[in-house]
């Protein structure tokens, strides 16, 4: 049971990793993101790539941070005439796109069977140390993240982005480059995402294009929308609620004596319904946002 | 006049059929206070966003300090020092006045700026005295009155560091006691070497303000004077009022 925990836990912090980088955009810059598991997607390719090329794990770093600017600024160029509706859902259609390519460029990515066998980040340590060291590694940048999109936020520098997410066209009536905005904002937070991407890849030890389906996102969308849009411990206490709530979803099918295909089932109705009702009743989440907290601008 | 600061060139805009501006030519010195007047519709709203990068022309040229601004995005305008304020200003639900007046000096707002220990000068505190705005500046912009988020949206503006300032109806929805007050701010602002265009309909506004007027009607310049000439130009009074009685008489 506490292997379990210790698994849970780290899922937990490679969720938190996600749902920080997604709140930067959404809660913050006001962008739209539903391609969002294709940047944690840039870190496990990476990777995998690094691994099935003998390249190293320094080399996949690098690749990964490679991979998640390329995107980000693949995204942040669609975005340049579109509005943020219709930006999501090419965001969602380039998602899609590199998630079919990753399924079907086999002498790449191992196409639909994935790539296996991928060194765990700490090899040769025997349970549960490794496990706990791979999660104290997943607490520490679960840390960082948090401390690098406070000091963003917090600065002149997230304000603009409050002001390009509240109301753009005074932000380019002053000066703002929006374009250049949602660009930075997108790469910052791919990198996040890419992290998040390579250690869960050294963590499970398997790299697929099944990991990168668009139910992913929209994951990691209720994390952050449950948690609370526009604050960042919101973001890591939904990653962490639904997380936990999701781990134990089996033992209480088993309590019930229900059949395993309900898992499944009791999972996606969590989700939709904890969406629904925060939507409907707590639409500013857990821990909302609160008014005039940047005081370093 | 000192030297110009913007000048137009035969600018000419339609909306399909419609012709909204057709050769309108003018030039703004770099210490003026111009008064932009017409009806409603005679095309002063469209020529302040073809200015400002918020639309393009379809002939002419828009000339700022010395170089062509014609095809230049609103926020390359506003960074050369070319800043515009909106006839009905939207302010953010989500920031305090406050907040949305620090987001206006893009100074050490940068990426890397987040890591500075030094924030750098901050004049934000001052604006929201002289702007009568202290009292709310904890609120959510978007709460405040009309008038209020006029006074932000200039207040704003100027935490830009502009050389011209366009005002779209600054007095429109603003407390009769605070125009004077705005008056006087305006005046201070100039002083600072700010120009500044003015496009509004309250006359005894102009009047107080402004050194030099423009009047635009169906989208072509039917006057340039003093905003005191203004009653006594003809042409200013029938775009007005229409034809008076008397040449309507002597038309018939």
């Amino acid at each position: 049971m506490f292997e379990f925990f210790v698994h849970v836990a780290v899922m937990a912090c490679l969720y938190g990793l996600l749902a920080l980088s997604l709140n930067l955009q959404v809660g913050f810059a006001g962008l739209v993101n539903f391609g969002q598991i294709i940047l944690f997607g840039c870190g496990t390719y990476a990777a995998s790539i690094a691994f099935s090329h003998q390249l190293g794990p320094l080399a996949g770093i690098a690749l990964g941070v490679v991979f998640a600017l390329c995107v980000a600024a693949a995204f942040a160029r669609l975005g340049r005439n579109l509005g943020a509706d219709y930006w999501g859902i090419a965001t969602l259609a380039v998602a899609e796109v590199l998630r079919i390519l990753a399924n079907n460029e086999t002498w790449l990515t191992g196409g639909a069977q994935g790539v296996g066998g991928i060194p765990l980040v700490f090899a040769g340590i025997s349970r549960p140390v490794g496990p706990l060291l791979t999660l104290g590694l997943c607490l520490a940048l679960l840390l960082a993240a948090w401390w690098l999109c406070s000091r963003l936020t917090a600065s002149r520098y997230g304000l603009s982005l409050k002001l390009m997410r509240e109301e753009p066209l005074l932000a380019a009536s002053l000066g703002y480059d929006l374009s250049r905005l949602k660009i930075q904002t997108l790469m910052v937070a791919a990198v996040i995402a890419a992290a998040a991407g390579f250690v869960f890849a050294h963590y499970t030890t398997f790299v697929g294009p099944d990991q990168l389906v668009s139910s992913e996102t929209f994951l990691i969308w209720a994390m952050v929308i449950i948690g609370g849009a526009g604050t960042h411990l919101g973001a890591i206490a939904g990653a962490f609620l639904l997380q936990f709530v999701l781990a134990f979803v089996p033992f209480v099918k088993d309590a019930l004596g229900l059949p395993s295909e309900y898992v499944a089932i009791m999972r996606m109705t969590l989700i939709g319904g904890g969406l629904l009702a925060f939507l409907m009743w707590r639409t500013q989440g857990l821990i909302p946002e609160r008014l005039g907290e940047t005081r370093r601008g | 006049m000192a030297e110009t600061i913007l000048k137009t060139e035969h600018i000419a805009k339609a909306f399909g059929a419609h012709q909204v501006l057709a050769d309108v030519g003018f030039q703004i010195g770099s210490d003026e206070i111009i008064g932009l007047l017409g009806p409603n519709g005679s095309g002063k709203s469209t020529l302040l966003n073809l200015i400002s990068g918020f639309g393009g022309a379809d002939a002419g040229d828009v000339t700022f300090l010395g170089s062509s601004i014609v095809g230049l995005a609103p926020h390359q305008i506003a960074q050369r020092g070319l800043v515009r304020t909106f006839q009905l200003p939207s302010m953010p639900h989500r920031m305090t006045v406050r907040e949305v007046l620090r987001a206006g000096s893009r100074e050490r707002a940068g990426l890397l700026d987040a890591f500075r220990r030094d924030a750098g000068e901050d004049n934000a505190e001052e604006l929201l005295e002289q702007f009568a705005l202290k009292s709310v500046a904890h609120q959510p912009a978007s709460s405040l009155s009309g008038g209020q988020k006029k006074l932000l949206s200039i207040a704003v503006a100027l935490r830009t560091h502009p050389k011209l300032l366009c005002l779209d109806e600054p007095t429109a929805g603003v407390h009769p006691l605070l125009r004077g007050h705005m008056v006087d701010l305006l005046k201070a602002i100039n002083r600072r070497g700010v120009a500044l265009l003015v496009v509004e309909h309250d006359m005894h506004f102009i009047h107080e303000l402004c050194q030099r007027c423009i009047v635009l009607d169906r989208g072509s310049i039917i006057a340039g004077c003093a905003p005191c000439e203004l009653a006594q130009n003809e042409r200013v009074v029938e775009a007005y009022l229409g034809k008076s009685l008397e040449r309507q008489k002597v038309l018939a």
